[in-house]
């Protein structure tokens, strides 16, 4: 070969190597993320989780002193299991009984405590997913 | 009325099957005539789609309720302008304005460019034909917009933030820049189809791709902007899955069109380009489906919808089919040239593509990772929005210094000390504003600091270039300095429009890093009365009104704000409920500072019964600019868009010297 090897190969060889090492850092530090789970799912899971549910009734407590108390079950439907969670911070406009919710936290002698203001409302059926249902 | 919108899009599938079939047989065989016919079928379906189209919005203003869709999606009490808005509002209205841009995208791009690159057009057809297909497929046989119904008393409303102005310009913009992209695709199949590989696809469709991207750009920009005083949760960005569904085939499109140049300048990348096209279009059509199939909440949601699986087969077929064939002509694709140094004008770019397609490729991961653990280990894994920001800082701040250096940097091959010479004020200027900042405290975000400290480089590159610019044509005789920069800026539209919109994403940046790496927030319970601080500002509770609007009723709370000694008047914050949709919709207080572009935030999160309200206070400084981006953004597209006669004739030109005998 006459030619002289194209630095274009090196360029992208580095480049790829780069945006790997990259990764790999961010895994090693950052770890991955959380897995999320529906209620039934819940029990004996230890550390954080994303719960994600259907929102029963009764609805008590105060948000923003000493927590608000409800109970999640599957969206699904199957499974009639419900977990206890409670919830401080801001509360999103679309939370009410009957919504499908997601929140962060970690099961503590049985009831879901969350992450404060980890709350996110997902519409129900009625749209199709649009941007409104997303981070409120 | 269905019956005709029904008939309409069975029509439209019709004419597109024929376009498809007769179009590819008459490009196989050379057939002129049968050519032609397959590219009037392809007009004349966006006739078909129009009809389609007006039929759907007729019975939206008549409120029909016989028709599903109308039902599902306004009511009487909503304002005609969102019943208008209520057409992309659900599936099968968004799924029909797809397809309506699509074959209004077609007809047009193939009538302006039947003339000059007919051997290319003729096989620029069925791919089209292909693609509306598919859209006119899912119209006619799985989700029609047409269904009917025994008519309910009243429709079930519109969700109350989707009651809003950004609603009528942000979903169709997003779907002008999605649908747009097509135009590119289309193109590069049809050239590698027929062999046809010179630069002419990209000289057609250069500003299809510009416009499709300057759309879904603005388009992105509304969303945030909507989110961020509508949603009303403090923020304009969440990383959620539709947002970034928009965002990767920006990416993807922002890559292409830097790549693009380097191609024409220099016949490199070509299947870089080309690969490139697919990846931005495939994004398009995902970032569909990622709206509108519910796939992002769960792989179990998925089943549940009935276009995504139809969706996600024509995004497979489309991604495979493609391949093949780049694959398959990568003989033909070989480039003339080469890259010469790894410090070149080229290798820049090249640097800059990689880093997009890092940033877009890290995105497209996060939102598909959860449904692979799915898949994979049965339990989905949701990557947060630590994830989304390391990607954005590590790939998203060299590309911001790239920005600076890209555009400066000699073709072929630069030395060191060139560079040096080159890059002598702007590195001065980006020190001097890195340690002055610092003195100011910038200090408290490394990556804020570092995005500060590249944005000046950047801005100082883009003003020397200007400056230099304006100072040369002046010399060559023009006769004033505003003359002088106005011929500046018509000569090289692409270069300067460039550097515009250049700017933008500069502003964008530093609006960016201002409003998340140096905000501050504040929460308090207040009685009428009380008070709370937050930096230098004092707010006052005052009181609580409430009123009864058309479809909602409002309560609003009262603040007077103080900032120092200055009284910066009243601020509003509240809640709106809505009385058919039965929703609650926070509705939060803005002041915005014109001199510093900082916002201070008000959110009126629970209203008690005995009129207490607990606040959630943000100050947001410099989140002003990244709206203020979006406009010099719009500038600086609109300035490549404009036509140029010049620049079209010595691309052309330059076609037609690559060798491919280009008819004029």
């Amino acid at each position: 070969m006459a030619r002289k090897a194209s630095p274009a190969r090196l360029v992208i060889a580095l480049s790829v190597a780069g945006v790997l090492a990259v990764f790999l850092l961010y895994t090693s530090i950052a770890g991955g993320g959380n897995p999320s789970l529906a209620p039934s799912e819940l029990a004996g899971r230890t550390g954080d989780v994303q719960l994600a549910g259907l929102v029963v009734g009764p609805v008590r407590g105060d948000a923003h002193d000493g927590g608000l108390r409800f109970r999640l079950r599957d969206i699904s439907g199957e499974s009639k299991t419900s977990v206890r969670v409670l919830y401080t911070g801001s509360v999103p406009d679309l939370f009410k009984v009957g919504r499908h919710i997601v929140v962060d936290g970690e099961l503590r002698k049985g009831t879901f405590v969350a992450e404060p203001s980890s709350m996110i409302t997902k519409c129900p059926s009625k749209y199709a997913p649009k941007q409104s249902d997303s981070s409120t | 009325m269905p019956e005709l919108g029904r008939a309409a899009l069975l029509v439209t599938l019709g004419l597109s099957v024929y376009a498809l079939v007769a179009g590819a047989m008459a490009a196989h065989l050379g057939r002129r005539r049968l050519a032609r016919s397959a590219q009037n079928a392809l007009v004349a379906s966006f006739a078909t789609t129009a009809v389609a189209a007006a039929v759907l919005l007729g019975a939206l203003l008549r409120n029909d309720f016989s028709f599903t869709y109308v039902a599902r999606t306004t009511s009487e009490a909503l304002p005609t302008a969102y019943t208008i808005s209520a057409f992309w509002g659900g599936q099968e209205g968004s799924l029909l304005l797809w397809l309506l841009v699509l074959s209004g995208f077609g007809a047009a791009a193939v009538s302006l460019n039947r003339g000059w690159a007919r051997d290319l057009i003729v096989w620029v057809v069925p791919v089209f034909a292909a693609v509306s297909t598919f859209f006119a497929f899912l119209l006619v046989a799985v989700a029609s917009p047409f269904a009917t119904q025994a008519a309910p008393a009243d429709g079930a409303g519109m969700t109350p933030s989707l009651q809003n102005p950004y609603m009528l310009a942000h979903p169709p913009l997003l779907y002008l820049g999605y649908v747009g992209l097509t135009v590119p695709f289309a193109f590069a199949i049809g050239a590698l189809l027929s062999r046809k590989l010179d630069e002419r696809w990209l000289i057609a469709t250069r500003r299809w791709t510009l416009f499709a991207w300057a759309a879904l750009g603005i388009g992105q920009l509304l969303g945030s902007h909507w989110a961020y005083v509508e949603v009303g949760w403090g923020g304009y960005y969440a990383w959620d899955p539709v947002e970034n569904a928009a965002l990767m085939p920006w990416l993807a499109a922002t890559a292409f069109l830097h790549s693009v140049m380097i191609q024409e300048r220099r016949g490199m990348l070509k299947v870089w380009n080309v690969l490139l096209v697919i990846l931005a279009f495939s994004l398009a059509l995902f970032g569909t489906f990622l709206t509108r199939s519910g796939v992002v909440n769960s792989i179990h949601s998925f089943t549940q919808s009935a276009i995504g699986p139809w969706f996600l087969a024509f995004i497979a077929v489309v991604v495979a089919f493609s391949l093949g064939l780049v694959f398959w002509r990568v003989p033909q694709l070989r480039s003339p040239t080469k890259l010469e140094s790894p410090i070149s004008r080229e290798a820049a770019f090249l640097y800059n593509n990689l880093l997009l397609l890092a940033l877009c490729l890290a995105i497209l991961w996060g939102v598909v990772y959860p449904l692979l653990s799915e898949a994979v280990r049965g339990e989905a894994i949701v990557l947060g929005r630590s994830y989304y920001d390391f990607f954005l800082r590590a790939f998203g701040l060299p590309l911001l210094l790239l920005m600076g250096i890209g555009p400066l940097i000699a073709w072929r091959r630069a030395s060191l000390k060139s560079l040096a010479t080159t890059f002598r004020w702007p590195t001065g200027v980006a020190l001097l504003a890195g340690v002055v900042l610092l003195f100011l405290g910038a200090g408290s975000s490394v990556p804020g600091l570092v995005a500060y400290t590249f944005s000046a480089f950047v801005l100082a590159t883009i003003v020397m270039e200007f400056a230099r610019g304006t100072r040369a044509r002046k010399a060559l005789g023009a006769t004033t300095w505003p003359g002088a920069f106005r011929s500046l800026i018509s000569r090289n539209r692409r270069r300067y429009g460039g550097y515009v919109v250049h700017a933008a994403i500069v502003m964008l940046a530093i609006g960016v890093a201002g409003s998340s790496a140096f905000d501050s927030v504040a929460e308090a319970k207040l009685a009428k009365g009380e008070s709370m601080t937050i930096g230098d500002y004092l707010l006052v509770y005052r009181s609580l009104d409430e009123r009864a609007s058309a479809n909602a009723t409002e309560i609003r709370a009262t603040l007077d704000v103080r900032r120092g000694d200055r009284d910066l008047g009243t601020l509003q914050a509240g809640k709106n409920a809505y009385t058919i949709e039965q929703q609650v919709s926070n509705e939060v207080g803005i002041r915005s500072d014109r001199l510093t572009g900082e916002d201070l935030f008000v959110i009126a999160e629970q209203i008690d019964p005995d009129g207490s309200i607990y606040f959630r206070v943000f100050v947001k400084p410099l989140v002003n600019l990244i709206w203020l981006a979006g406009l010099v953004f719009l500038v600086g597209s609109l300035i490549t868009l404009w036509p140029d006669r010049r620049e079209q004739r010595r691309l052309v030109a330059r076609a037609s010297e690559v060798g491919i005998p280009a008819t004029p």
